[in-house]
């Protein structure tokens, strides 16, 4: 007989679940130990007990109480997901918002309290105040008190705002035709440049070219504005035809006669400088009719012949070359 | 006894459908066990029905809602019945002071012929003497009796050693020999 009981192996031993060689151990102490036998007898009489316990359905309760359970759950786990969803929407709805705020199309603005930059469709009314926006890499606009603009574009290609009323200066350091700025009156398009531009919310103004060059277009008229000229905005009218500052008084009050009813042109031709060939150039597109258009030919060619290349009868046809060739000599002058 | 392989490939199958969410599956898991799991948990808690069937729900809903962690390295049953044990454990240390409610589980004696009655009686004294065991004695006892669980199975379902899975059964049966001594005629005459 083996001296240690082998009390806590017996239920393993009556339940058949001792290897081999435990198990012959165990009978082998069991054939000596009287005191393990009737223990023996103890665990089988227990096991043989619980064997009457009887195995009890569940009630069918329980599964309602479960199924209604796990429904209760996938709604919460639904509305959970919808809240999740809505959720996750709102923070990529606000950092489209923030994005759009931030690092969206838009302009920085300096001096303006409350306003640090402006949008796409934004408009910005300086009030009593004034504001610089800074246009991009290229270049910047102050804008004066009691102007209001708004910016339409700001892309790579095109930066375009409006001049709804007030008074803005421009400096523009791109190549042309990269800034816009439309007031009532028509646009004025930077040809790389410093101006500025006034006007009220009909669009009655000037532009002033302080250096480079600007053009002012409306229903397919141009006027092209060197540094030291304007050229006055009229509503609801083409541009006015450009003239330098330092004109005589003579000749900008025959101008402006002409502007307003093509009256006055003698006068106008007879007040000309040199330098007023700008004026003139731009009549020469603008005269009443071929008679008014000799008269101003005559008058330019007073102040230098035609280059090179470029025909009497191409002038007063207005063919664009030509304009262009003798525009661009007489530049020289201006 | 060693694990039945034939229960392992059905819990397999039966486990890739539950954890696809089938609602039937989920059904035939709940159908295949509800039984065992709800008298393990009644004859634990000496025939109070009303916790038996409030366990029965919660392992089954524990079961339902995290058989998608189930890592699969043991025989969902093995899983299934720790968490039975378990959640037995729980309800026993949140409930109040025991109050015997002896005899209601297993039905009115009245009215049964001698000797039904006779085995009623029985099985209600056995039913009494289970639920004074010690708590890991008695939970041992159930798993052994209602699943049949091996004794490598039960170790792993109580957490527990195979060593002391022996141990606790013996010292079970020999507690519940004790305390059934007066009836040991029953069984004596039963052979």
């Amino acid at each position: 007989m083996e001296d240690t009981h082998i009390s806590e192996l017996l239920a393993a031993y009556a339940d058949g679940e001792l290897g081999v060689e435990e198990r012959a151990r165990a009978e082998a102490h069991l054939a000596e130990c009287s005191e393990c036998r009737t223990e023996l007898d103890a665990v089988r009489l227990g096991i043989e007990a619980v064997g009457v316990l009887p195995l009890v359905a569940a009630p069918d309760l329980i599964w309602k109480s479960i199924d209604a359970e796990l429904a209760r759950r996938q709604r919460r786990q639904f509305t959970t997901r919808a809240l999740a969803i809505a959720a996750g929407l709102l923070v990529v709805a606000a950092g489209v918002w923030q994005w759009q705020r931030t690092a969206g199309p838009h302009w920085e603005v300096a001096g303006l309290p409350g306003v640090e930059r402006v949008r796409a469709g934004e408009w910005m009314d300086t009030g009593s105040g004034a504001a610089r926006v800074t246009i991009g890499t290229i270049g910047a606009v102050d804008v004066r008190s009691n102007s209001r603009v708004r910016m339409l574009a700001a892309k790579a290609g095109e930066q375009r705002l409006t001049l709804d009323r007030g008074e803005i200066h421009a400096k523009i350091t791109a190549p042309p035709r990269l800034f816009f700025v439309e007031t009532g009156a028509g646009t004025a398009i930077d040809l790389g440049c410093e101006y500025d531009l006034a006007c009220d919310r009909e669009g009655n103004g000037y532009l002033r070219v302080l250096q480079g060059w600007v053009s002012y277009e409306r229903d397919g008229r141009e006027s092209l504005v060197p540094a030291g000229a304007s050229c006055r905005t009229r509503a609801g009218r083409v541009p006015d035809t450009p003239s330098f500052d330092d004109a005589t008084a003579a000749f900008k009050v025959a101008l402006e006669g002409f502007d307003a009813n093509g009256q006055r042109l003698e006068a106008l031709l007879s007040a000309a400088r040199s330098k007023d060939t700008l004026t003139l150039w731009h009549l020469l597109s603008r005269a009443a009719n071929d008679a008014d258009r000799l008269r101003v030919f005559t008058r330019m060619l007073s102040f230098g012949p035609l280059p090179s290349g470029v025909s009497r009868e191409a002038v007063l046809s207005l063919d664009k070359e030509a304009l262009r060739k003798w525009r661009e000599e007489l530049a020289w002058t201006w | 006894m060693a694990p039945d392989p034939n229960r392992r490939e059905l819990d397999d199958a039966l486990l890739a459908a539950c954890r696809r969410g089938d609602r039937t599956a989920l059904g035939s898991l709940y159908q295949e066990h509800k039984d065992r799991v709800y008298s393990i948990a009644l004859h634990f808690f000496r025939g109070n029905a009303a916790l038996a069937s409030d366990v029965t729900q919660q392992v089954f809903l524990k079961v339902i809602t995290e058989i998608g962690q189930f890592r699969g390295d043991a025989v969902v049953s093995t899983w299934l019945y720790r968490m039975t044990v378990n959640v037995c454990i729980d309800a026993s240390r949140r409930r109040r002071p025991e109050v015997a409610i002896e005899g209601l589980s297993l039905g009115s004696r009245s009215g049964l012929p001698a000797g039904e009655q006779e085995g009623k009686e029985l099985a209600e004294r056995v039913q009494a003497a289970v639920a004074a065991l010690p708590e890991p004695f008695r939970l041992a006892v159930l798993l052994r009796h209602f699943e049949e669980l091996s004794y490598e199975e039960m170790a792993e379902a109580l957490d527990c050693s195979k060593g002391t899975v022996a141990s606790r059964l013996s010292r079970a049966h020999r507690l519940l020999a004790e305390a059934l001594a007066p009836v040991r005629g029953w069984f004596e005459k039963k052979e």
